[in-house]
């Protein structure tokens, strides 16, 4: 990854702290002073080296992880925002990310029953009897990643 | 990566998709690594991780065995 995707990674995770989404490529584009194609090229680099997720065919993003900008069952209220986690991995990655506390409003995958977490000072003080299930191998986490 | 209110509800959830179980534990472990895995995804200085990386974080969680194997 070179220093200018850096860059554009650096100053999408900075906005979606800053403005609770992720900038648009033209957005970057004019922030970072660059042409919008250069910056739509390194959205698409990015997405290939899975450290931005883009909706198929389109340069808008889907996720960076831990945060997804698209619905979820997992809401994540934290730093001030709420955000959607996109599974319950990156539902408690997000107060990790942000160095936080975080309150955590989820479902059981089986039967949609509200589930509920908390964490204070780094550790699970609510829902620490829950469980959490892994369906695919390691392997094949970015085979499919929406369904991972 | 879902939430699952027991081994109950999880064995259900299973069985009604035909999937076969992958791995599962408690919330606290996976608190335990959420906050190692992006504890540093905003840093300033931040570059990905290599796979052995990676792998040594699943490990220090005591995620190991074939199923965790990232390579």
């Amino acid at each position: 990854m070179d220093a200018l995707d850096l860059d554009v990674r650096r100053h999408v995770y900075f906005s979606v702290v800053a403005n609770g989404r992720p900038p648009t490529a033209a957005e970057t584009a004019e922030s970072l002073e660059l042409a919008e194609d250069a910056a739509e090229a390194s959205y698409r680099r990015l997405h290939d080296a899975h450290a931005l997720v883009l909706f198929p065919g389109s340069t808008e993003v889907w996720m960076a992880h831990p945060f997804c900008f698209a619905p979820t069952p997992h809401r994540v209220t934290a730093g001030g925002r709420v955000w959607n986690g996109t599974c319950a991995w990156d539902a408690l990655g997000i107060p990790g990310a942000l160095h936080g506390d975080g309150e955590i409003a989820s479902e059981c995958a089986c039967c949609g029953e509200p589930l509920a977490l908390r964490v204070e000072d780094g550790e699970p003080v609510e829902g620490r009897d829950l469980l959490v299930h892994f369906l695919v191998p390691a392997r094949r986490w970015w085979e499919d990643i929406g369904f991972t | 990566m879902v939430f699952l209110r027991s081994e109950e509800h999880l064995e259900r959830w299973l069985s009604a998709n035909g999937w076969e179980p992958g791995a599962s534990f408690g919330t606290p472990k996976l608190n335990e690594l959420a906050r190692l895995w992006w504890w540093t995804r905003l840093d300033p200085g931040w570059r990905t991780r290599t796979a052995d990386e990676s792998q040594a974080l699943l490990d220090s969680v005591g995620l190991t065995g074939e199923f965790w194997q990232l390579t």
